[in-house]
């Protein structure tokens, strides 16, 4: 139901973060998301950031499959 | 192709025993799986079924006349996601409405319609705010934003959902749910854990091929023991808490109401309006929107295919009235519609072949 | 003169004898530049392919390029896909009253430039003004003939089981360009249109073989859209594989935020070839010394089975048809 994009954080101003993926870069609100920082990766949906990524998919993958 | 999908995909391929229906409730999930070509891997005795997440496709008719009545009679600059812009309402889609003059316009972001506003101000800008819980933060951001720019020329058509009443409703049409890891990115997984208790599996997954195919997997192992159970596939963006700032946000501006649902009727409480204290940025308020029933073809089955209840295949106009260029039904305009990735992606049973 | 397009300059008198002068005789002046009411050419016995296109593009101008050079090279393009030597073409200008004159300027240097880097020469022309609203800023309509080369049988019907497909290049810049050229999304990206005339890419591949069956260049609806025309003009069905399409980052990038699909964004300087798989190596190297497609790639091949259709080799070893295109492209948040 929601295409969400995994973007860099470039910079964050005033509750606005500049994002990039793959060279193509947007203004999204940083609102819902505390103390985020340049580098940090996002999950972007609709021009807002609405989570932080902690790992990439291949490690939680990995991590998963070993649970079962 | 990495170990890891190879592993799943050995998990997959090499089920059989009990028949299991798994539900993709988010549309997104849908999309992605005939993207990737998962569905020609399954064997015969694991079934998916297209679940109602997403949210163009259980929009009622109603919905969309109001937004081509605003545009239309009310004059109104009516900004929107793209994947609404084709939807059939009763007389006209807002494409139609665009052709005889209303002013459309695509937008990436609720966001975007507020700066719309903010620089054309002798213009009434309607946001149209549709999807789930991961939509709805950004509409609410827009709301509290054009009310600190001051704008009385900003307004949004609320038709926000809420995915728990839904999955309570959907309880017995599916055997697991593949949960909407974006929706859970902002609820958190507290109401699985429910889910789980009521007897309901599930996982919530991720969207890349990685994701999805780990997901299927744990769902296909944990069903072995016939215990209920519930696991978090997605664990890189989804937090057992969810995100609090957005959950505070909707709760601050909007409150819970009754929805209709295209196809499964009024579900109680599983809608989102805005709360009195926003009412000015209220559509429906400000224009005094009469109250609207939209008309839906009788011959679409789009209800049936939410439910699980049937195929698209199985419906009559499916493919023949109805296609992805003239839709009857609202799961055949949008892009992850059940009804349009069936017919684009060929009910994902005509690829056969060397898998 | 004016420093704007006006209605007098298309009246027919003074003005626009001054506007042809200075714009675009200063530009296109070649000895078969016609003053009369038609060019008179010398036409070689043989095989002649002839062909037009009107270029509507919002933005007129964009990275990589502008409307003039987009007219030249979709004509020239079109003649090289027959195999054809582009030799002459016309051109047909409808400009709005008070369209800058620097930009019109601009415009017929950039139509100079790609003619003379296509090998191409401009016969006749003709200029319009229509009223303020009455056309979007300007509209170009090129016409041109080639020689199809003896060695040269191609059209969209000769794709045939065991051919590979290639594509000269990495896919969807020209329309993603102009997607981020519109500013209506409010993405920023790295991004230049593909568009360029590529006969002498045609060309270096008839010099390592004739045995070429379809040459089509992927414009509006991108390569998605060709392949479906290929696979139901010849019958065939066409399978991809889907990690080996070229696309640039930032195309990704772009459609990612969009919901959208590079196979169906417009291409501008890209070629669809379909050969026979044991020429696709030689094909492909000599592509790659060519300018415009250094990143030429071979991306699929012609099936017997699913005629009509394309099909996609994914990422998880799966099949999947890929979806038909339908409609304007419109970016999804589901």
């Amino acid at each position: 139901m929601c295409v969400g994009l995994s973007a860099k954080v470039v910079s964050v101003e005033e509750g606005t973060a500049v994002i990039e993926a793959g060279g193509a870069k947007r203004n999204v609100s940083a609102d819902l998301i505390d103390d985020l920082e340049p580098g940090d990766y996002v999950m972007v949906h609709a021009g807002v950031a609405i989570a932080k990524i902690t790992d990439d998919d291949e490690n939680e993958a990995a991590e998963v499959m070993k649970g079962i | 192709m990495t170990e890891i999908i190879e592993n799943a995909r050995e998990i997959i391929t090499g089920y059989s025993g009990r028949h299991l229906r798994i539900m993709e409730v988010c549309g997104t999930h849908t999309h992605e799986i005939f993207r990737l070509g998962i569905r020609s891997l399954l064997p015969e005795d694991v079934e998916l079924i297209s679940g109602p997440g997403c949210p163009v496709c259980v929009t009622p008719v109603g919905y969309i006349d109001e937004a081509v009545m605003l545009a239309l009679e009310k004059g109104a600059v009516v900004c929107t996601f793209g994947d609404l812009i084709r939807v059939p309402g009763t007389e006209m889609s807002l494409a139609g409405a665009r052709s005889k003059g209303a002013d459309i316009r695509p937008v990436y972001s609720p966001l975007d319609a507020v700066d719309i506003a903010s620089q054309e101000r002798d213009k009434q800008v309607v946001f149209l705010a549709v999807g789930f819980e991961t939509t709805t933060p950004s509409a609410c951001l827009a709301v509290k934003r054009a009310k600190k720019l001051g704008l009385s020329n900003f307004s949004i058509l609320t038709a926000n959902k809420t995915m728990p009443n839904a999955y309570r409703a959907l309880m017995g049409s599916a055997d697991a749910f593949l949960y909407p890891g974006h929706v859970n990115a902002i609820t958190g997984t507290a109401i699985c854990e429910e889910m789980k208790e009521l007897g309901v599996s599930g996982v919530v997954a991720g969207f890349t091929a990685n994701e999805l195919m780990t997901a299927l997997a744990v769902t296909i192992e944990k069903s072995k023991t016939g215990e209920p159970f519930f696991e978090n596939c997605y664990p890189r963006v989804v937090k057992a808490e969810g995100n609090i700032p957005a959950q505070k946000l909707m709760a601050e501006v909007m409150t819970p109401c009754d929805s209709e649902w295209r196809g499964l009727g009024v579900i109680k409480m599983s809608g989102m309006a805005l709360r009195e204290e926003y009412a000015d940025f209220d559509a429906r308020k400000k224009f005094a929107l009469p109250a609207v029933t939209g008309r839906a073809n009788p011959a679409c089955r789009c209800g049936e295919v939410l439910q699980g209840k049937c195929k698209p295949s199985d419906c009559k106009v499916f493919g023949k009235v109805c296609t992805p260029e003239h839709p009857v039904g609202a799961c055949m305009v949008s892009n992850e519609g059940a009804c349009s990735a069936y017919y684009q992606y060929g009910g994902g049973n005509i690829i056969k072949g060397d898998n | 003169m004016d420093n704007v397009v006006t209605l007098a300059h298309g009246a027919g008198g003074k003005q626009t004898s001054e506007l042809i002068d200075r714009v675009f005789k200063a530009h296109f002046a070649n000895p078969d530049l016609t003053a009369d009411d038609a060019a008179v050419l010398e036409v070689e016995k043989g095989r002649i392919a002839f062909t037009t296109d009107g270029f509507i593009v919002s933005p007129f101008e964009f990275n990589g390029g502008n409307i003039g050079k987009l007219s030249i090279c979709g004509t020239v393009n079109d003649l090289s896909c027959m195999g054809a030597k582009p030799e002459y073409l016309t051109c047909s200008f409808v400009i709005e009253e008070g369209f800058p004159m620097d930009k019109l300027e601009e415009i017929a240097a950039a139509m100079e430039k790609t003619a003379k880097e296509a090998g191409v020469v401009i016969a006749a022309g003709d200029t319009k003004v229509a009223g303020k609203g009455q056309v979007d800023k300007i509209f170009i309509t090129t016409t041109g003939i080639g020689r199809i080369m003896d060695c040269a049988h191609t059209s969209g019907a000769f794709a045939k089981p065991g051919d590979a497909v290639i594509v000269t290049g990495d896919v969807g810049r020209h329309g993603c360009t102009i997607l981020v050229a519109r500013d209506e999304y409010g993405i920023d990206a790295d991004v230049s249109s593909d568009c360029a005339p590529l006969w002498a890419n045609v060309k270096a591949m008839y010099d390592v073989t004739d045995d070429i069956h379809v040459i089509r260049d992927a414009t509006r609806g991108g390569v998605g859209t060709v392949l479906y025309e290929i696979a139901g003009q010849s019958n065939v069905g066409i399978r991809l594989d889907q990690e080996k399409i070229p696309v640039d980052d930032a195309v990704r990038g772009v459609c990612g935020m969009l919901g959208l699909e590079p196979l169906y964004l417009a291409c501008e300087g890209r070629l669809v070839i379909f050969a026979p798989k044991e020429k696709a190596e030689d094909i492909v190297a000599a592509l790659r010394k060519c300018k415009n497609s250094e990143n030429a790639a071979v991306i699929g091949e012609v099936t017997s089975e699913n005629a009509g259709r394309v099909v996609m080799t994914t990422a998880i070893g799966a099949q999947t048809l890929l979806p038909q295109p339908t409609g304007e492209l419109l970016p999804r948040i589901c």
